[in-house]
């Protein structure tokens, strides 16, 4: 691959990596903010509590899901070790989550 | 566990916010901040407040690599091969958090403390820069612009299991402290791995996003992470993120590595004190 195609590639990756960093944290954050709101207002303290966890699910979801987009990038410029290397990262995050449901492995 | 509270939870919300300042500007979670405040002064156990600390180092690590996208700094290619060894060491980390007594955790903590700031004060002066930006970085090394020196960047990546063994110490004391485990890979990788400082601070502060998430997710599924005290938390390390990364571009380095450097050993004889008690 050439230096310049290879930089542009770099470059795509970053920005979406951004993108997609920049989507979770947002709506993790609205919805800290709707749920602090709701919470400490004693407006809707039922309803406080889903958006809160909600809003942690999505911020704990939002590094996996760069991860991924990593992974498909990779794919699409045909980098098989990165891909693996990608892979790998997945799926030490996957037996956290599984250890997370499951209890001690 | 303390009751949250509207006061508490505004508490939480300016600490997040100091934390999240320090920690943008110095390319680190502000965990090591966050956790000694959150346990020694606000009194949550040392593993919820690690807890609380790793969702909030998943927000500034996501909002300052978003922030800095396009910017070359952050090394996607070399961050991903480190990532396999910090995730593993975040794995490992979740579990034994869960066997450690509380004094162990904070004897801990001031040791890691105590030898990052050794390390700060030893390497003040340290730049791995070629000047010459034509120079060949090699499959995992970078090429930035540097505001600093004006020109472009360029630097190889020399020893890579020094690098791949950091990186999993690293990935382990995150998430058995709540630290976003900066504090050890910058300057292992600044020292030894042929890093420029504010490169690898960048790609730190990527790869810190993942290695939280890791232990994150066990500490939330032992019950250990209260989604309404990480929220303040969290927003107050957005907040705060945005505006240590706005008077980043101003800070000297040496300066940082100093205030850094005394910050961390106050924090670490606070430590010590409490696990005697």
């Amino acid at each position: 691959m050439n230096r310049s195609a290879e930089f542009a590639g770099v470059r795509r990756l970053e920005l979406a990596v951004g993108r997609v960093l920049r989507l979770g944290i947002t709506a993790s954050s609205v919805c800290f903010g709707l749920g602090l709101a709701l919470a400490l207002s004693r407006v809707d303290v039922e309803l406080a509590r889903p958006v809160l966890t909600t809003g942690l699910i999505i911020l704990l979801a939002t590094p996996i899901a760069r991860v991924a987009v990593s992974a498909v990038d990779y794919a699409r410029e045909h980098d098989w070790l990165f891909v693996a290397l990608t892979l790998i990262v997945l799926l030490e995050l996957a037996a956290s989550v599984v250890a997370a449901l499951y209890g001690p492995l | 566990m303390p009751v949250l509270t509207s006061t508490l939870a505004l508490i939480v919300f300016v600490a997040g916010g100091i934390a999240g300042s320090f920690g943008a500007l110095l390319g680190l979670g502000g965990g090591i901040f966050l956790v000694p405040f959150l346990h020694l002064v606000l009194g949550f156990p040392l593993r919820s407040a690690a807890a609380i600390s790793l969702s909030t180092v998943i927000a500034t690590s996501s909002s300052v690599t978003a922030g800095r996208s396009g910017e070359h700094l952050v090394n996607l290619r070399f961050g991903m091969v480190l990532e396999v060894a910090t995730v593993a060491g975040s794995l490992l980390g979740g579990f034994t958090a869960q066997l450690f007594a509380e004094s162990t955790l904070q004897r801990l903590f001031g040791l890691v403390a105590i030898i990052v700031a050794v390390v700060m004060f030893g390497r003040l002066n340290r730049r791995n820069v070629m000047l010459d930006g034509t120079a060949d970085p090699g499959r995992l090394g970078g090429l930035f612009h540097d505001p600093e020196s004006g020109g472009p960047v360029t630097y190889r990546i020399k020893r890579l299991p020094v690098a791949l063994l950091a990186s999993f110490v690293a990935g382990n004391v995150s998430s058995l402290l709540g630290v976003g485990g900066g504090i050890i890979k910058v300057p292992v990788l600044n020292a030894w791995c042929g890093m420029p400082l504010r490169a690898a601070a960048a790609t730190s502060a990527l790869m810190i996003g993942v290695t939280a998430a890791g232990g994150a997710i066990i500490y939330y599924g032992r019950g250990d992470l209260s989604p309404l005290a990480a929220a303040p938390a969290v927003l107050g390390v957005q907040l705060g993120s945005w505006l240590g990364l706005n008077a980043g571009q101003r800070a000297s380095v040496v300066w940082l590595k100093i205030l850094m450097a005394a910050v961390l050993i106050v924090v670490a004889a606070l430590m010590f004190m409490e696990s005697a008690r």
